[in-house]
């Protein structure tokens, strides 16, 4: 990662942490509000690669663990798997092509993060995460993330510094390729 | 150029594997009361430095979030049904504080005691956010440790108990209301509030589940149920808790099954009262 990638990536971090402690907590649907961060770091896998997605996974989930009371690194946690996941499924050789390829994966990418969140925090102590609402909250934060993976994908490229013409998740090039 | 083939670069699991490590020590470092300290302070710095950020969002986007919703004249009407919810939720605490004091009246003048709420101070403060996370309920207010809000003190509002402190920064607090599944509050009830349980709540929106209630207890919907004074002193007594919404004897004669609803408005928060009550007192 070069420092302007980084300057960009704590821009786009704290930009992120602001919407989702303020626009994405008054979204208050079925009993559950968007989580952004998870999101962001699922389109930060697929844009950029498995190790960019754990990367940020793991920035946005310590950037949100700050405000939670459940346990400090918790989402962090989550974060680095599923960005990585993200960002390995992107280079595994799937067909990218489709338009609701990033959205599709951005989805089901927040759904399990919810889960294994839910989980982990069970595994850690924390009472009813596996009763109390987990069914709206993956549903919610799955939605809006398909939804808004269009923007954060644009906000990655640009973070990323990639070409904003070019396409997010339809191929990205591996470092040390000849052009 | 060529498009990326699937590879599993030795480097990309090692990045993996050190940032996995590096969350499950924080996770541990959390959990340890000693160094949970550290992390406590780095979330208390995280507060006071966004709290004006998100308060100066939330001026500029809230308006218009409210004007899309119909509200004409919405700042003015807003302002004012504020101050009326706060002073509305005032009243009724004074009037179930005044019917809970009424009923422990023969325990207090055998304790030679003064109910605490009355000579206790309150550091009124701001709801200024609701639910962070989407697996705990809990607000954020606006008055931290340099207004004397401390870990652990009791919250009212709107008509009864609102939650307790768990986490104060300079200028915000975290306060873990009682619907939140980790919190638990003992509750007096009965005639004379002889009768004895432990509520815990069950999540947002849900009502709370009294335990420890013994098969055959005279109950009825709408009783209300205070605080205990007990389990280590959490709370002070008498503060109105919840009135009871169901309850069911258990097949064996084992504890009751009993919910109680929140007297505390707990969805149109606007403004609570901190009570300066220390745990243990």
């Amino acid at each position: 990662m070069t420092g302007k990638e980084v300057t960009r990536g704590l821009l786009v971090l704290i930009v992120a942490l602001v919407l989702q402690l303020t626009v994405g907590l008054d979204l208050w649907v079925a009993g559950a509000h968007p989580e952004l961060m998870i999101g962001l770091a699922a389109v930060a896998g697929l844009v950029g690669g498995p190790e960019r997605g754990a990367v940020a996974g793991f920035c946005t989930g310590i950037a949100i663990d700050l405000f939670l009371p459940t346990p400090f690194g918790l989402s962090a946690l989550v974060g680095t798997l599923i960005g990585a996941a993200a960002g390995q499924l992107a280079e595994s050789g799937v067909d990218r092509s489709h338009p609701l390829f990033g959205p599709g994966v951005a989805t089901i990418a927040s759904a399990i993060g919810v889960i294994m969140f839910a989980v982990l925090g069970t595994v850690l102590g924390q009472p009813d995460m596996l009763t109390t609402g987990l069914g709206g909250a993956v549903l919610v934060v799955a939605v809006a993330n398909g939804v808004l993976s269009y923007p954060m994908t644009g906000v990655c490229r640009w973070a990323f510094g990639q070409d904003a013409s070019g396409a997010a998740w339809r191929g990205t090039l591996v470092s040390g390729d000849a052009p | 150029m060529r498009v990326a083939r699937p590879r599993r670069s030795r480097r990309t699991l090692v990045i993996v594997a050190v940032l996995v490590l590096l969350s499950v020590t924080l996770i541990t470092f959390d959990a340890r009361s000693g160094t949970g300290r550290l992390t406590a302070g780095i979330k208390s710095v995280a507060h006071d430095v966004f709290a004006p950020i998100v308060a100066g969002v939330n001026d500029v986007l809230r308006p218009i979030g409210d004007f899309f919703a119909g509200s004409v004249h919405y700042g003015a009407l807003q302002q004012e049904n504020q101050r009326l919810q706060a002073t509305i939720g005032e009243l009724r605490l004074q009037l179930r504080e005044v019917q809970g004091e009424a009923k422990q009246q023969k325990e207090l003048h055998a304790l030679e005691g003064l109910p605490y709420l009355a000579s206790l101070k309150t550091v009124t403060a701001q709801m200024i956010n609701f639910d962070v996370s989407n697996f705990d309920a809990d607000i954020t207010i606006s008055k931290g440790r340099d207004q004397g809000v401390t870990v652990g003190e009791p919250v009212v509002g709107a008509g009864g108990l609102v939650g307790q402190v768990v986490e104060a920064s300079h200028t915000t607090a975290v306060v873990q209301l009682i619907t939140d599944p980790r919190s638990s509050v003992g509750v007096a009830f009965g005639p004379t509030n002889q009768l004895y349980g432990q509520a815990s709540g069950q999540g947002t929106g849900k009502p709370l589940a009294v335990g420890l209630v013994p098969a055959g207890t005279p109950l009825h919907r709408g009783e209300k149920m205070y605080t205990n004074g007990l389990n280590d002193a959490q709370y002070p007594p008498g503060i109105p808790v919840g009135s009871v919404a169901s309850f069911r004897g258990t097949v064996g004669g084992g504890p009751m099954v009993v919910t109680i609803d929140p007297l505390a408005d707990l969805g149109q928060l606007a403004y609570v009262a901190v009570v300066q009550w220390s745990p243990g007192l």
